[in-house]
């Protein structure tokens, strides 16, 4: 074995001579690797929140790995399931759905925070989806504060403005669909068979998931997801929906004119922006709440996430370090960020900054990173629980039966039973 | 004294030429294997495991998402390989035959799907198979439908997407395997055939498919294979939806290791079905094919 | 062809292989169009050539370490083909050759062990390579790869073909076994190894999953890990996509023109 490797690397050794120029030199600074989804979004502001940083610290360097979300998410389970630490970043990007889900299982992977940030400046929300025990262990980062995205241009061609689409309910919503539809022909919401948002927007609208605080299953008896698989229905037998399948379709559907309204989070605001020819066609309302639940408030969340440190990390100081000096402090990073990406982040702070004053002339001149603030600060805190993805494949499984007509209470009892079945 | 000789030459041959790939797979297979059957009879969560015995065995007998995966990668298994190995079968008949004109451009055209890569292909058929996209263009352009198909988001016709898919992408792939087992095969015989005046597809029934025996019980073990561990298709176009109609046994394990809570002893588990499946069809596949020994 | 039953036949012959050549292309002429056009308008399911063709290219080649990649996935495909040609053609002549009770038995076990799904060993065999202190090399990506069941599982069947009075003349001959495996069985069946190179060479070349655990830094990184890190995020350019994914099809394309000229070679008879 050890001849093999030797003659291996040597054979290595002379293929690499010719591309010497790749290697790496060794650097006696703290050189940061980071793990991120998106080279444009996430990406490209710890890049920025690095930039800021080096200023006084020019030794250090970083290297940011780009993966696509699925197969980071799987090349860090593997790794933290082999309990192998050679080859783990310093700092991974987890997405808050997923992060109790991590810290249960893998117990001492990530780094205990709470002692070196302060997380009173952080929206509370946020926060509670990374504490588990009294610890804290996240930096937050993305806010996936959601509102309803519409073409404002068409709306008003059917005769509404935008005061008619502040905080209305789900219902309203439905019956002006209908009106547009009749009005102009065209069809208000794209709708993906296989996705949840829907349910995880209209559930944390109203405070509750499918689980409690102790991580109990509450589904049997939960006023919110009864209500959003009643509205879910009543969307799609109203005739203002079109099927899109998976991202791409989904995206597609209203950035074309497809369709001309979606709800989801404010990370979606950069792909809108990317039709440079549809500005000032644009609007963002308030999410609607659900009709029939009192709890539900025209403010929720979809997505965001948030940073970890890795408790094996070489770096570890250094990266701690980073976050708490630029992501936990800087307001003006946050303004840096919000104008180059879009990225609202969860600093409470960073609103003061100017950038978040500004007005938007995509959005017909509104001052919509404001409304984005102030919808945050309102998001119901939920604890998602470690099975929100089984929850979400169990409720997705459900869609056909919904979109046929099916009897709620007896989808909620499917769903229950087989959410007990998978939460083992 | 000459025969024991030969007996122990045979003996020494027959090992040393197996004998680098047995090492090999002794290190890189056996230790993974011997790891994940220890897993199987694991439970917890994530890296929190403790010995449960034949829990998941109990698991797997109550678990409905694993009968539905279950179910429809027989159901694939059953449709898409008797499917698209004929097809390759009649592909590379059509192409075994050097006065075709075009014949280097029809082999390469038939061959290239299965080396697009991954991104594009599912890029691509999603587009395809859109409410709006090209095939229902083309469909309604026809008139062989009123309404649009909802391909993506119908449990039956999702199915049928995911079996074009993998039939488009690996019929010309068997078909290689065809072409080439063809080419060993002495073409004086189909002369001899000829000239007594055997049709072509007589030819084809009586002389081709007998010569090609091995490599088709090769093409439809492998096919077995890769369609009970059918993830990509699924994965890249469906996510195994709608309402979970082609979630696939592996695309289960998968989402029982990394998209759940992680659960690493079930997923083997649930694996180790796949390969008691491999078992029971290849005893059948075995008396169904039987080989004459020469 | 003046008899008019093979002129049908052979009219039967084009249709079918035109109505499989169309449909096995199209997507790939979708996706060169697709390369020519932005992605808004790809999202928007055009069907057009379009003007940002060089854009994308450059977009592409700004994200991506061409050369770096490019390197990385050809010295991995190419090596560990070029093993895996020699060891598993070494084994699957030795299992259809010298045949014994026991070397069945463990054929029929190799067999069982192809069907267990790759996601079961991972873990396991990422901790072992992790002991080996092999993580982010090349070897972790070869090695295991090298000894293929499935490609020997192919030699084994594709030497029921391979006459045994080639061998027992080459024995009286005085040929060694050994000799008889590299100066007879080889050439012999080159069309079977011309096959089997393209499948292995197309089988590393796409390796995603297990690249994607091992391999740890960027520079480090295959083509298939750099493309798929294209589609990451919430707005994927298809345009830069499409463009590397024509790059990625490339080689794989060029290898199985080049063999191919072996088919055609066996076809006008020269197998004997």
């Amino acid at each position: 074995m050890t001849r093999i490797t030797t003659g291996w690397k040597r054979a290595l050794v002379v293929a690499l001579a010719g591309t010497s120029m790749f290697g790496i030199s060794a650097a006696s600074a703290a050189n940061l690797t980071v793990w991120a989804w998106d080279a444009n979004f996430n990406g490209a502001t710890m890049q920025q929140a690095f930039d800021r940083y080096k200023a006084n610290n020019p030794d250090d360097t970083i290297d940011i790995q780009i993966f696509d979300k699925a197969a980071m998410e799987q090349k860090l389970q593997a790794q933290l399931a082999s309990g192998q630490t050679q080859g783990l970043p310093d700092i991974v990007l987890v997405e808050d759905y997923r992060a109790q889900k991590y810290l249960l299982s893998f117990p001492g992977a990530f780094e205990p925070l709470t002692d070196r940030i302060d997380y009173s400046g952080f929206a509370p929300y946020k926060v509670e989806v990374s504490t588990v025990d009294g610890q804290t262990y996240s930096v937050p980062f993305d806010s996936g504060v959601a509102g309803l995205f519409y073409r404002s241009d068409k709306l008003a061609e059917a005769g509404y403005e935008a005061a008619d689409l502040e905080d209305i309910t789900w219902d309203r919503l439905i019956e002006i669909g209908v009106d547009v539809k009749e009005k102009t022909g065209e069809t208000l919401l794209p709708i993906d068979p296989n996705a949840s948002d829907f349910f995880r927007m209209a559930m944390q609208s109203a405070g509750a998931w499918y689980f409690d605080a102790d991580g109990n299953v509450t589904i049997a008896d939960n006023a919110a997801l009864k209500s959003a698989l009643s509205t879910y229905q009543r969307i799609l037998q109203a005739g203002i929906s079109k099927p899109k399948n998976g991202w791409n379709e989904y995206t597609g559907s209203f950035t074309s004119g497809d369709t001309l309204a979606t709800t989801t989070g404010v990370w979606m605001t950069a792909t809108i922006k990317a039709n440079p020819d549809q500005a000032g066609m644009w609007a963002v309302a308030p999410p609607p709440r659900l009709a029939d639940v009192p709890e539900s408030i025209n403010a929720t969340n979809l997505g965001g996430s948030s940073w970890y440190v890795l408790a094996a990390a070489p770096e570890k100081e250094k990266a701690i370090d980073f976050l708490s000096t630029i992501w936990a402090q800087d307001v003006d990073f946050y303004q840096e960020i919000l104008v180059n990406q879009g990225a609202v982040g969860s600093l409470l702070a960073a609103r003061e900054g100017e950038a978040y004053q500004a007005a938007d002339d995509f959005f017909g001149g509104e001052p919509v990173w404001q409304n984005w603030s102030d919808w945050l600060g309102e998001i119901p805190p939920v604890k998602y629980g470690i099975f929100t993805e089984e929850a979400d494949s169990a409720v997705v499984a459900q869609i056909p039966a919904i979109t046929n007509g099916g009897n709620i209470d007896e989808i909620i009892t499917t769903i229950d039973a087989q959410v007990r079945q998978m939460a083992q | 004294m000459a025969h024991s000789h030969l007996a122990r030459s045979e003996k020494i041959n027959g090992w040393g030429f197996v004998m680098p790939a047995l090492v090999l797979i002794g290190i890189f297979m056996i230790y993974p294997i011997v790891w994940s059957l220890w897993m199987s009879f694991q439970t917890g969560r994530g890296m929190q495991l403790s010995f449960g015995g034949l829990a998941n065995i109990t698991r797997l007998t109550q678990d409905p998402i694993f009968i539905r995966a279950l179910t429809n990668t027989l159901i694939f298994l059953a449709i898409q390989v008797p499917v698209m190995l004929v097809l390759a079968l009649l592909f590379a008949n059509a192409l075994n035959d050097s006065k075709l004109w075009g014949r280097g451009f029809f082999r390469t055209a038939i061959f290239l799907p299965c080396v697009t890569s991954l991104v594009a292909y599912s890029v691509i058929f999603k587009s395809m198979f859109a409410g709006d996209g090209i095939v229902n263009q083309t469909l309604l352009a026809l008139n062989l439908i009123d309404v649009p198909i909802a391909w993506l988001a119908d449990p039956f016709w999702a199915k049928v997407v995911i079996v074009t898919a993998i039939t488009w992408r690996w019929t010309g792939y068997n078909m290689i395997f065809y072409l080439a087992a063809m080419q060993n095969i002495d073409r004086s015989i189909y002369e001899a055939a000829r000239i007594d005046g055997v049709p072509a597809w007589a030819r084809f029934w009586y002389l081709t498919v007998p010569m090609l025996k091995p490599v088709i019980l090769f093409t439809s073990i492998i096919s077995t294979i890769g369609t009970l561990q059918l993830f990509d298709e699924p994965n890249l176009i469906t996510l195994g939806g709608p309402s979970d109609s082609t979630l696939t046994l592996s695309l289960y394990i998968y989402n029982l290791s990394f998209k759940f809570m992680p659960s690493f002893g079930y997923a083997a588990t649930v694996s180790y079905v796949i390969v008691i499946l491999v078992a029971l069809l290849s005893i059948l596949q075995f008396f169904a094919v039987r080989e004459r020994r020469t | 062809m003046s008899n008019p039953v093979a002129f049908l036949g052979r009219t039967a012959q084009y249709v079918l292989l035109s109505i499989a050549a169309f449909v096995s292309v199209f997507p790939f002429f979708w996706m060169v169009l697709g390369a020519t056009n932005t992605s808004p308008d790809i999202i928007r399911g055009r069907i057009a050539p379009g003007t940002a063709l060089f854009d994308n290219i450059g977009k592409f080649l700004t994200q991506i370490d061409l050369p770096r990649v490019l390197f990385n996935s050809l010295f991995i495909a190419g090596v560990g083909s070029a093993l895996t040609l020699i060891v598993a053609s070494m084994a699957g002549y030795g299992f259809e050759m010298f045949r014994s009770r026991v070397r069945e038995r463990v054929f029929s076990l190799l067999l069982l062990m192809l069907s267990i799904p790759f996601a079961a060993l991972m873990i396991p065999l990422f901790i072992m390579m992790a002991n080996l202190k092999l993580i982010n090399t090349y070897q972790a990506i070869i090695l295991p790869s090298i000894a293929s069941i499935f490609i020997i599982f192919y030699f084994r069947q594709a030497t029921k073909a391979f006459p045994h009075e080639l061998r027992d003349a080459a024995r009286i001959d005085g040929l060694k076994e050994w000799q008889i495996f590299f100066y007879v069985y080889m050439p012999v069946m080159r069309s079977t190894y011309a096959a089997a190179t393209i499948i292995v060479f197309m089988a590393n070349w796409n390796n995603y999953l297990w690249p994607l655990i091992v391999l740890q830094t960027n520079d480090m990184f295959t083509m298939t890990l750099a493309i798929a890190a294209l589609n990451a995020g919430y707005t994927p350019d298809f345009g830069v996509i499409m463009v590397g994914a024509i790059i990625a099809t490339l080689p794989t394309l060029v290898i199985f023109f080049l063999l191919q000229r072996r088919f055609v070679e066996g076809m006008l008879g020269a197998v004997k």
